[in-house]
């Protein structure tokens, strides 16, 4: 009934972010009110943030969501 | 109320080692390891009693609060199960946690529901009450009692048996069900947690 839809993967450029502004996981963590882990998880890509923290993090680094929140591909 | 129910809750906490040492006098109390003479043990056996009797009603109290009162709910058993909800990403792992937890407990009281209904025996009888020559039987059954007392009184044999094995529901009393379901969920919820942490 319901078409299969394709995949989206996400990847982001927050480690990038982070190092140009020479901070640690820790430091953004509580500068976006999350804990360490989550920071891990985004980076690595086993997690996504909601939009609110997405937003969050853009705000924070001065930047435009999709700077650093982007599609790769297309996986079916 | 929040702040009556936490004093409460703290009385409740620190009474246990009181509960548990005096629960230690009364058993040597009435084994009689204790001289019963004494006033001071007399006066230790009364206070136990009493201590036993607020311990008992704090007990009631607290866990009729657990199901009525939400935030208190929310406070002591998050405690409890290691529950933590720091940000996004742990609530989300929460729930998924949460809902392989529910799902395994349900299916663990399904199988339980099977083997407390379902009722096997094994029997021989005597040649002279055979049928068709057999003297072996298996008998199937299906059991659903609504109260406890209604279970015990079940119909005497009218022919004489050698029973080889029978089953009539689960061994376990139902105290000890409810506490293996209680370990159950809080160990099925951390481990489920620990899992999606990784």
């Amino acid at each position: 009934m319901s078409k299969s839809l394709p995949q989206l993967k996400i990847i982001n450029r927050l480690h990038v972010f982070r190092a140009i502004q020479r901070m640690t996981q820790e430091q953004l963590a509580k500068e976006v009110g999350v804990t360490r882990a989550t920071i891990v998880a985004i980076e690595g890509g086993g997690y996504n943030p909601s939009l609110e923290l997405a937003f969050r993090i853009a705000r924070y680094f001065r930047t435009d969501i999709n700077t650093i929140f982007s599609i790769e591909e297309e996986i079916k | 109320m929040k702040r009556f129910d936490s004093t409460l809750l703290k009385v409740f906490l620190y009474g246990l080692p009181v509960v548990a040492v005096l629960a230690i006098f009364a058993y040597f109390y009435s084994t009689g390891a204790v001289n019963h003479a004494t006033g001071y043990a007399k006066f230790m056996n009364s206070f136990t009693g009493l201590v036993f009797a607020v311990w008992m009603t704090l007990s009631i109290y607290l866990s009729a609060r657990l199901m009525f009162s939400g935030p208190f709910r929310e406070q002591v058993i998050a405690k409890i199960t290691f529950l933590r909800e720091r940000d996004e990403r742990e609530v989300i792992l929460t729930g998924k946690a949460t809902k392989a937890t529910f799902l395994t407990s349900l299916a663990i009281l399904i199988f339980l529901f099977c083997l407390s209904c379902f009722q096997i025996s094994i029997y021989r009888v005597p040649q002279d009450k055979a049928v068709d020559g057999k003297t072996g039987f298996v008998s199937l059954g299906l059991g659903f009692s609504l109260l406890q007392h209604e279970k015990q009184d079940i119909a005497k044999d009218t022919i004489p048996k050698e029973h080889i094995f029978t089953y009539r529901g689960l061994p376990i009393s139902s105290e000890t069900i409810i506490l293996i379901l209680i370990l159950w969920q809080i160990l099925s919820y951390n481990y489920s947690m620990r899992r999606l942490i990784k």
